[in-house]
């Protein structure tokens, strides 16, 4: 019965609607879709999951945000949660940054802004299934 | 050619010419005798002598008019000319002076006199001519020096546009990303309303329908934009308040109606949230809804590329007419700062505060390259975090009292003051900040040049700029004059 979520962190409101349309698009009722526009936001809001009981599949996240950033909070989630499925969407390649998040956090993919909705899709099901 | 210098003698009296010529060639002087006015201008003309030694009286032509001659025509005006004569008064010699002579010897002459007076004429005559050469030379120089100084300049400009390159690409992506996806977003949205609006209103009764318009409606209305952190905790509360009202699915619809800005007054859409497909019709208005506000979206990123485009383009524009413009001071610092929003997003705060300031007469290409620079060294010097405050002011210019006539206006400035809170400014090297060459920055990072060029581009707009710095805090002011 409980369903599990998908977390989407990015400090464009409008990034985190489009996503949200896409996955609700695709994956419909099947997950529960939760939103943060920054990392200590996505920190509460995986808390208050969990304090619900609801398992978290995936995390997309952004890299360059105000205050922490993608591959940090990426790397910290991992090591609290290591099940979880990371993937970061960025508009600016940081080449190191993504490597260290490869090695620190198991980084399953990374997306590139513009992203295709296929791509992104794609993604999420060769590791949801 | 000669080394030798050349010497036109002009006298009617033959004897005269033997005379001098045999001095003058003694003196290893080449030496070129003409008995008449008339020769000697077409002489002179022809092969430019270095001096001239000028009988005045002569017939039909008298040594003055010759010299007037001479003075007249470019080819020979330069040349020294010494009058010979016999005539010895004051008024004679004044007379040879105000026709342009160097020098007037009187006959009976003795020789060595004349070659005195002949070398020392020819001496000036070349250091003259060195000087001149040298002035040309300096001239073509300083020439080349401003013209050195204005490609550097825009090269240090195009070299701070080079690093911010990086972070503009990002910026223009991150708009790109919303349009595809919006784009793609509607296109989807579209299809599904095609194939459920048909079904929806078959199995709607008329007030149904009505209500579903409604929501539509509701929904199409609301401009306020929630934040993530907000829309869950109406998410929460909606989801309570349906299930207060024994509406199933209530996790789900509450998602749906707060996506569309639907969380208020919910009594009105309760008979529609009863139905029993009530998921899919409320997801159907959300559809509808969504191609609105995607659409939205798509506005606000052109908008957003836009303005960054506009400020590149603004950025990199050359103006090379050198003349004044009316030059909008705030708008170019925000051109600046949106350039330098990438990394200001990294970890600086910007604050603004800004007078309602006039344009002023300047250049503000040149202008942007000084809140660049100011700007760029802020940044350094707080390492890429902390705060950055942006002032600009209107002082000065008050009024002259009514009792004192004629009392100008104190001149008026436009202040912008650019303040970091970073590692300051020691004492010891504050004077030297703005010394050409001179940086803190490790080799290769920075040319030294920037509070340089800031420098002259303040000259050259009647203004002035003043550091005040300690550990914590620094403050640059410019100083731009308001011409009335």
């Amino acid at each position: 019965m409980s369903k599990k979520a998908i977390l989407c962190v990015d400090d464009e409101s409008t990034i985190l609607t489009s996503l949200g349309d896409q996955l609700q698009s695709h994956f419909g009722d099947r997950y529960v879709y939760e939103f943060a526009e920054s990392a200590d936001e996505a920190l509460e809001v995986i808390e208050e999951l969990n304090k619900d009981g609801l398992e978290i599949l995936v995390i997309v996240s952004d890299w360059l945000m105000p205050g922490m950033k993608g591959d940090e909070f990426l790397i910290q989630v991992h090591q609290q949660y290591p099940t979880i499925v990371t993937v970061m969407l960025t508009g600016q390649a940081n080449e190191e940054a993504i490597e260290r998040v490869r090695r620190e956090a198991n980084l399953h993919h990374c997306l590139y802004k513009p992203w295709r909705e296929e791509e992104l899709i794609e993604t999420l099901i060769s590791r949801l299934q | 050619m000669s080394t030798r210098q050349s010497i036109l003698v002009v006298d009617d009296v033959l004897d005269n010419l033997r005379l001098l010529s045999g001095i003058l060639a003694d003196k290893n002087y080449m030496v070129r005798p003409v008995p008449d006015g008339v020769l000697a201008i077409s002489a002179a003309q022809a092969e430019p002598p270095d001096l001239i030694l000028l009988d005045i009286m002569m017939p039909e032509m008298s040594g003055y008019e010759v010299c007037e001659q001479l003075k007249t025509d470019e080819r020979t005006r330069d040349i020294p000319v010494i009058f010979l004569s016999a005539k010895n008064e004051v008024m004679d010699k004044v007379k040879a002076f105000s026709l342009g002579a160097v020098d007037y010897i009187t006959k009976p002459f003795q020789a060595e006199e004349v070659v005195a007076r002949v070398e020392t004429h020819l001496t000036l005559r070349n250091l003259q001519r060195r000087l001149t050469e040298q002035n040309h030379i300096m001239s073509e120089t300083l020439q080349q020096l401003k013209a050195t100084q204005d490609q550097l300049i825009h090269q240090e400009k195009m070299a701070a546009l080079g690093q911010l390159i990086a972070g503009i690409a990002h910026e223009i992506n991150t708009p790109l990303g919303a349009i595809r996806a919006s784009i793609s977003n509607i296109s989807n949205a579209l299809d599904t309303s095609l194939q459920e609006l048909p079904q929806l209103f078959q199995q709607l009764s008329p007030e149904r329908q009505a209500d579903f318009f409604a929501l539509l409606q509701t929904a199409l209305g609301t401009t306020e934009h929630l934040s993530s952190r907000e829309a869950r905790k109406k998410r929460r509360a909606l989801k309570e308040t349906l299930e207060a009202h024994g509406i199933t699915q209530a996790h789900t619809l509450a998602n749906t109606l707060v996506n569309m800005g639907i969380y208020r007054d919910i009594s009105l859409f309760l008979p529609l949230l009863r139905e029993e497909n009530t998921v899919s019709i409320v997801q159907t208005a959300y559809h509808l809804f969504m191609q609105q506000n995607n659409s939205r979206n798509i506005l606000n990123a052109v908008d957003r590329a836009s303005k960054i485009v506009f400020a590149l383009k603004n950025y990199a524009h050359y103006d090379h007419s050198g003349q004044k413009l009316k030059a909008d001071v705030i708008e170019g610092i925000d051109v600046v700062l949106t350039l330098y929003h990438n990394q200001l997003k990294k970890g600086i705060t910007v604050t603004k505060n800004y007078e309602d300031v006039p344009f002023i007469a300047g250049y503000p290409d040149e202008l942007k390259q000084v809140w660049t620079n100011l700007i760029d060294n802020a940044i350094h010097a707080m390492n890429g975090q902390g705060e950055l405050e942006i002032s600009v002011q209107i002082e000065g210019g008050h009024p002259p009292k009514p009792s004192h006539d004629g009392e100008r206006e104190m001149p008026s400035y436009i202040v912008v003051r650019i303040t970091d809170f970073g590692h300051g400014i020691p004492e010891d090297i504050r004077e030297r900040v703005f010394e050409p060459f001179f940086t803190t920055k490790s080799a290769g990072e920075g040319s030294g040049l920037g509070l340089d060029i800031v420098c002259k581009i303040i000259d050259r707009h009647q203004g002035k700029i003043e550091v005040e710095s300690q550990p914590g805090k620094t403050t640059f002011s410019v100083f731009l004059a308001i011409e009335t």
